[in-house]
């Protein structure tokens, strides 16, 4: 029970800690919250299972697909909601995030509909049981590549010159304005990057809970980001250990406590940790 | 048709208080709360379990939902208000799924069914099921929100809170304990979306978790943000205009939280002051750029 428990929170933590480092990612570089990012994720998984759904596609387009449609949706929410109002009191692009999340999920349930859509391809996954735990490949192709996309983040952050032009942009915005760093760009590429990453997050959910609708991107948001104030907001290694262990603890306290409470733990946590060490377990800036 | 208007006037009322309430925590202490729904669900499920469960007289209930939702309020704001503003807005966002959680499925909140057959207030023996009475009720109550905030803000305390908004560090400086004065304002707040929210069950007499959802407390940070952040005559504006204009505009119910979204951001970029606001309630701290 505790093993499969605990193989079933690092699934869906994965996810959450993909969608926490757009998030932290965000923060770090314009200290705001997109709190448009569950709706970015509901795009990834909505294009992957559209094309999909056509049968022309194979699975890897349909992906590549996803992530650049969320990536793409990420660059424009930034120039049409966020750039018009940089410099403004902190209020203003919070709210006006909160009117674009909005937006778009009304939007996905005029054109898609309320209902949940189902996968529309059939993956056969053989399952390992190691003693009572049954463990899916799917499971394991899904940290597996939630943990590449991250590690592939950490080396574009240390060894790139744009991975380096976005931290000097979060250390400072204008003393790296001051050394020749195009700021609007890297502010435009974290977004792009930080919204890949969430499309990437939804498309996995999406085949992972065999479900794509237009709020499923509400709660999964609301826990990421949770996860990011966790590990500590505006740290990239905090984000992922973040995701990682509140979808471990939602996943043992639904088991252990009550299912029926399973989506409050993570702002049960989040409270905890504002109130006990609001700069998150790995040190982060946003406090 | 003299029955629908009532009932549209009885409702503007309703959102009338639940708007200014917000506008004190968003226009006045600077903050975003997004559970505010929360706090007027939580008014409206006290005030009916005090009714019917205990047989309390309806002022009676009416307080306990204000103190109740009132202290909900201090209990969540205690944490949180220390910190950043947009922290407040993800934990209230919270605090909402919690809420809304804890209201389906609790046995004595009758889950998704709701509770029905919620008594209408009795004053000396006099019913207020009638719409025009109740309008009267609610009208007093409208009446003695304005006077309370509209004193409040134009005291020491609301000149404090202004200074807080404008600049918190000067403000620190100045003497003004900030913290103090950002979780009264929410206290404050949470109860008067408390007693909007008994006002609401006590005419509706039929209430469920629904109501009390996110769709509300998105309606009402439209509400504050049309009529403007920081002025309490635009608040009263903007919820008389939110209550009318989607009625006028019942065939298009479907778009209506695409409108919200749309009409949220396109405020901000073009007329941060809200669009009834003119120069004069216009803050000038949303516009200056840093």
């Amino acid at each position: 029970m505790f093993f499969q428990q605990l193989i079933n929170g690092l699934t869906t933590g994965s996810a959450y800690a993909l969608i926490a480092l757009g998030y932290t990612m965000i923060y770090g570089i314009l200290g705001l919250i997109n709190f448009a990012q569950g709706e970015i994720y509901m795009c990834g998984a909505f294009v992957a299972v559209l094309l999909l759904a056509t049968g022309k596609v194979n699975f890897i387009t349909a992906f590549a697909a996803g992530m650049g449609s969320a990536a793409l949706l990420g660059v424009v929410l930034e120039r049409v909601a966020f750039r018009p109002l940089r410099g403004a009191h902190p209020l203003v692009p919070l709210i006006s995030a909160i009117g674009a999340s909005i937006f778009l999920q009304s939007l996905a349930l005029l054109l898609f509909g309320p209902n949940n859509r189902p996968f529309p391809v059939q993956f056969e996954f053989h399952t390992i049981t190691v003693g009572d735990v049954v463990i899916s490949a799917l499971q394991g192709a899904i940290l597996l590549a939630a943990l590449i996309l991250m590690a592939l983040l950490m080396l574009f952050v240390r060894y790139t010159r744009y991975g380096k032009a976005i931290v000097a942009c979060a250390l400072d915005r204008d003393t790296a304005r001051l050394m020749g760093i195009n700021v609007d760009r890297m502010v435009a590429l974290t977004f792009l990057i930080g919204s890949a990453l969430s499309g990437a997050a939804g498309i996995m959910m999406a085949i992972y809970y065999n479900a794509t609708y237009p709020r499923m991107g509400l709660l999964p948001g609301l826990k990421a980001f949770s996860a990011a104030i966790l590990g500590g907001v505006g740290n990239i290694p905090g984000a992922i250990l973040g995701g990682l262990l509140l979808g471990v603890a939602e996943s043992l306290g639904a088991g252990y406590l009550s299912s029926g409470y399973k989506d409050a733990i993570a702002f049960v946590i989040l409270i905890l940790v504002l109130l006990i060490r609001p700069q998150g377990i790995l040190k982060g800036k946003g406090h | 048709m003299t029955a629908y208007i009532l009932h549209l006037a009885i409702m503007a009322g309703i959102y009338i208080i639940l708007t200014i309430s917000l506008n004190l925590i968003i226009g006045y202490a600077g903050q975003v709360s997004l559970g505010h729904a929360a706090f007027y669900g939580i008014g409206a499920y006290v005030s009916t379990l005090a009714a019917l469960n205990w047989g309390l007289p309806f002022p009676v209930a009416l307080v306990l939902a204000i103190l109740l939702a009132g202290a909900c309020g201090l209990a969540l704001g205690l944490p949180t208000l220390r910190l950043k503003e947009d922290y407040l807005a993800i934990v209230t966002l919270g605090f909402g799924v919690i809420v809304d959680l804890i209201l389906l499925n609790l046995d004595i909140t009758g889950g998704p069914d709701g509770i029905g057959g919620i008594p209408a207030p009795v004053f000396f023996g006099v019913s207020f099921r009638a719409k025009p009475l109740y309008l009267i009720l609610v009208g007093l109550m409208v009446l003695f929100t304005l006077v309370l905030t509209l004193r409040l803000v134009h005291s020491y305390h609301g000149r404090a809170l202004r200074a807080i908004r404008d600049h918190e560090v000067t403000a620190q400086v100045m003497g003004v304990n900030t913290p103090a004065y950002k979780i009264a304002v929410f206290t404050l707040a949470a109860g008067l979306a408390g007693l909007a929210g008994s006002l609401y069950a006590h005419y509706i007499s039929f209430i469920n978790p629904e109501t009390f959802g996110l769709h509300t407390s998105i309606l009402v940070l439209s509400m504050v943000i049309l009529g403007g952040m920081g002025s309490i005559v635009g608040s009263l504006l903007g919820a008389v205009t939110l209550t009318v204009v989607p009625e006028l505009f019942r065939r298009f119910h479907d778009y209506q939280d695409l409108a919200y979204g749309a009409l949220l951001v396109a405020l901000l970029i073009w007329r941060p002051q809200g669009l009834l606001g003119g120069g004069k309630m216009s803050l000038k701290f949303i516009t200056r750029r840093e």
